[in-house]
């Protein structure tokens, strides 16, 4: 009741210091689609739980989650998916203008600020709604070689080793922080991670390729190479991840037992 | 620029277009003097300084005659700046009482060379820039700060018809301070300078007889003589011979002498010497 | 054309550059001790010739802005960034009311691909990468001498004898007055100055 003055206009700081409208946007994020991402040592993963999976929906686009900004930088989204499409379009053109001015790819934490700069200004100027997006990208530059970035709706942004944004983020976060083994993970284990994160955290009782975007970031012969898994390759991915599952747990069980048998 | 446009101002040099407002294009400098109003032609920016034509059909162009001499330098005991007193309007001598020294401040100085009208008027526009600057900052302004100041409003005028060839002396942290600027946008510091039709002869007379070590009334009677000895080879310059010393305390009015008893005074010195 | 001279040429680990110390005002020098070079950052200095103002003008938005990229960032641009954003910033005002007309040449160390890198630029925005180049009626005098004598792999002493070749065949030959020349290395360690070159020859 209190928040219904404050949370019309969002210029307006409510009485305890809160600007409602930005935390309603990061709210609605968290009902969108999980995506998480992950840094390796050979390159970068992206995840994404995808919904929309009606079989009368044509598949014109390669994928809807994962988009290709730059060269060097891809990202995904979680969120309102109109007001990604501007955001990912304004990426795409800040990327291009940074490109015409310098001649050379834009570094990738430039490229979060940017955005992140026009997220900001719809949280304070009159009349405007924030964009209810998070994203998180995943790029290569010369500075600092592989990176992972997660911007949210206030203009917030922060790097990553691993971070997940959408529905229950938290519980992967907390995942992710026990069983990512910094400097020990290439890209095949950051892959296998984030499908076992997402079985645990998604609603389903099984995972499922066509539910599931996977996308990887990696230099060959001195070339970014973004790759969106194909629907073939995810599934193989969830086998070995469903073998490896079985024996851990198999190994859990042998465990146990002997632990009751002494 | 964001802050600016937010608090509503409007970014100074707004070059006025013809008729909308004639009062405030006309007066729009009183406000701010970076506003000229410009010459009611159709393509005033870039017709400025060619569209006068004589009885013949060439072009005149609106590049005065640095018709003066002006100089100033540095040395041991501070600045020395020295100037002529003629103005001239083509072949005839319109003054020979004008005050080409501009005094700023009681620690600036400026010169005059050039269209004496532009000197007067930007040299006023510098000195309230730098009474706004003291204020502000509760310290005098360096003599490169102010310099720059000034050469920065002119390069804004770059090719708009503007002449002035102008020294800008004075005292600060650094001790004494020279430096030129002109209609070009050029701006240098230097040792010594000399400006206007008869700077030739004044080089003539300072180059020889400089030295960083003068004492104060050498480097005075050096000033003094350069230019005098410029008045009489050059006919746009001539009148009163100005001799100003900034030391580190502000400026000192040296002397005024007529270039005439000068002349005199230093034929007697010949003769009897 | 113009009567300043500017020269830079590019070794395998350093660059040097040289520009006349003489400021010409119609018939007179009204300066000798003229820096005609800017220093862009930590590698990278541009020389810059043509029309009097412009020339300070452009080369310090150029410096202030590669400034402010770097506290932006907390990295400098790269010396062919830097390069490609002047040409930019050149092209954009070159079809605008006020066009900057200035020569330059950009002399860099880039330390990331430890590589030199020299770029000759006119005031039509038209940017090269060259080994050597020199702007100017004095270029002309100097451009045959490099020409012929020019390799990538002389060393600092070497180069700087090079340059005064060059300068002393600007005395000899041209008629302008440009007997002094500052010189400038860029490379691994950052900027420095050599001693100025006083132009010795004898006219011709």
């Amino acid at each position: 009741m209190q928040a219904r003055r404050y949370d019309s206009k969002t210029t307006i700081f409510s009485p305890e210091g809160r600007l409602y409208q930005v935390e309603y946007a990061m709210e609605a994020i968290g009902h969108a689609g999980t995506c998480l991402g992950i840094l390796a040592n050979d390159g970068v993963i992206l995840a994404a739980e995808r919904r929309n999976t009606n079989k009368l929906l044509d598949d014109v686009f390669l994928s809807d989650k994962i988009y290709k900004i730059d060269e060097d930088v891809a990202c995904c989204v979680a969120g309102i998916t109109s007001d990604a499409n501007v955001l990912t379009n304004e990426l795409r053109a800040v990327a291009q203008r940074h490109t015409l001015m310098f001649g050379e790819p834009i570094p990738c934490e430039q490229l979060v600020m940017r955005l992140c700069d026009i997220k900001q200004a719809y949280t304070q100027y009159g009349g405007k709604r924030p964009f209810g997006v998070s994203i998180l990208y995943m790029g290569w530059d010369t500075r600092y070689g592989y990176q992972l970035y997660q911007s949210d709706p206030s203009g917030n942004y922060s790097g990553w080793k691993a971070t997940c944004i959408g529905n229950s983020s938290a519980a992967a976060v907390s995942i992710l922080k026990q069983e990512y083994k910094v400097g020990e993970t290439d890209l095949h284990e950051a892959l296998l991670l984030a499908l076992k994160v997402m079985s645990k955290t998604l609603d389903m009782t099984k995972l499922n390729a066509e539910k599931l975007e996977l996308a990887t970031l990696v230099r060959k012969d001195d070339k970014t190479v973004i790759t969106v898994l194909p629907v073939e390759e995810v599934t193989k991915l969830i086998k070995e991840h469903e073998v490896r599952e079985a024996d851990a747990e198999a190994a859990k069980q042998e465990g146990s037992s002997k632990k009751s048998d002494s | 620029m964001a802050l600016q446009a937010l608090h509503g101002v409007d970014y100074h040099c707004k070059k006025a277009n013809g008729l909308e407002d004639d009062e405030n294009v006309y007066l729009g400098n009183m406000s701010n003097q970076c506003q000229l109003y410009m010459p009611p032609l159709s393509k005033a920016e870039s017709q400025v300084g060619e569209f006068l034509v004589d009885e013949c059909g060439r072009k005149i162009k609106l590049n005065f005659a640095h018709g003066t001499t002006t100089l100033g330098f540095k040395f041991n005991g501070g600045v020395v700046m020295a100037v002529d007193s003629r103005a001239t309007s083509g072949q005839y001598i319109g003054s020979n009482n004008v005050k080409k020294v501009i005094e700023i401040n009681p620690y600036l100085l400026g010169t005059m060379a050039g269209g004496a009208a532009d000197c007067t008027y930007w040299e006023r526009v510098l000195a309230k820039q730098c009474r706004l600057y003291e204020l502000r900052n509760r310290e005098r302004i360096s003599v490169a700060a102010a310099s720059k100041l000034l050469a920065n409003m002119v390069y804004q005028y770059k090719g708009y018809g503007l002449s002035m060839g102008v020294m800008i002396a004075g005292w600060d942290k650094k001790g004494p301070g020279l430096y030129y600027v002109d209609n070009d946008g050029n701006r240098m510091p230097g040792n010594s300078f000399s400006v206007g039709s008869g700077s030739i002869y004044a080089y003539g007379v300072l180059d020889s007889g400089y030295r960083w070590d003068l004492s104060d009334t050498e480097a005075q009677e050096l000033g003094r003589r350069a230019i005098y000895h410029a008045t009489f080879r050059d006919a746009y310059s001539g009148g009163v011979v100005r001799v100003y010393h900034i030391k580190k305390d502000g400026w000192v009015k040296i002397s005024e002498q007529d270039c005439k008893a000068l002349h005199y005074k230093y034929a007697e010195e010949t003769k009897t010497a | 054309m113009t009567l300043q001279c500017l020269i830079g040429a590019k070794f395998n680990d350093f660059v040097l550059m040289a520009t006349d110390m003489s400021h010409l005002q119609s018939i007179m020098v009204q300066k000798g001790d003229d820096d005609k070079m800017y220093k862009m950052s930590s590698n990278l200095v541009m020389a810059v010739s043509g029309e009097p103002g412009d020339t300070t003008q452009f080369a310090e938005y150029i410096a202030k802005n590669i400034q402010l990229y770097k506290m932006r960032n907390g990295y400098e641009l790269a010396p062919s960034a830097a390069v490609h954003f002047t040409r930019h910033t050149l092209a954009t005002h070159l079809r605008s009311r006020e066009p900057y007309f200035v020569n330059l040449l950009m002399g860099g160390y880039d330390t990331n691909t430890n590589t030199t890198e020299l770029h000759y630029m006119d005031y039509l925005a038209a940017s090269v990468p060259v080994k050597y180049y020199a702007f100017g009626y004095g270029g002309m005098f100097t451009l045959s001498i490099m020409d012929k004598e020019y390799r990538p792999d002389l060393n600092q002493d070497q180069a700087y004898e090079l340059l005064k070749k060059c300068t002393s065949e600007i005395k000899r030959r041209f008629l302008v007055n440009l007997p002094k020349f500052r010189v400038r290395i860029i490379s691994k360690d950052g900027i420095k100055d050599l001693p100025h070159i006083v132009a010795e020859g004898e006219p011709a």
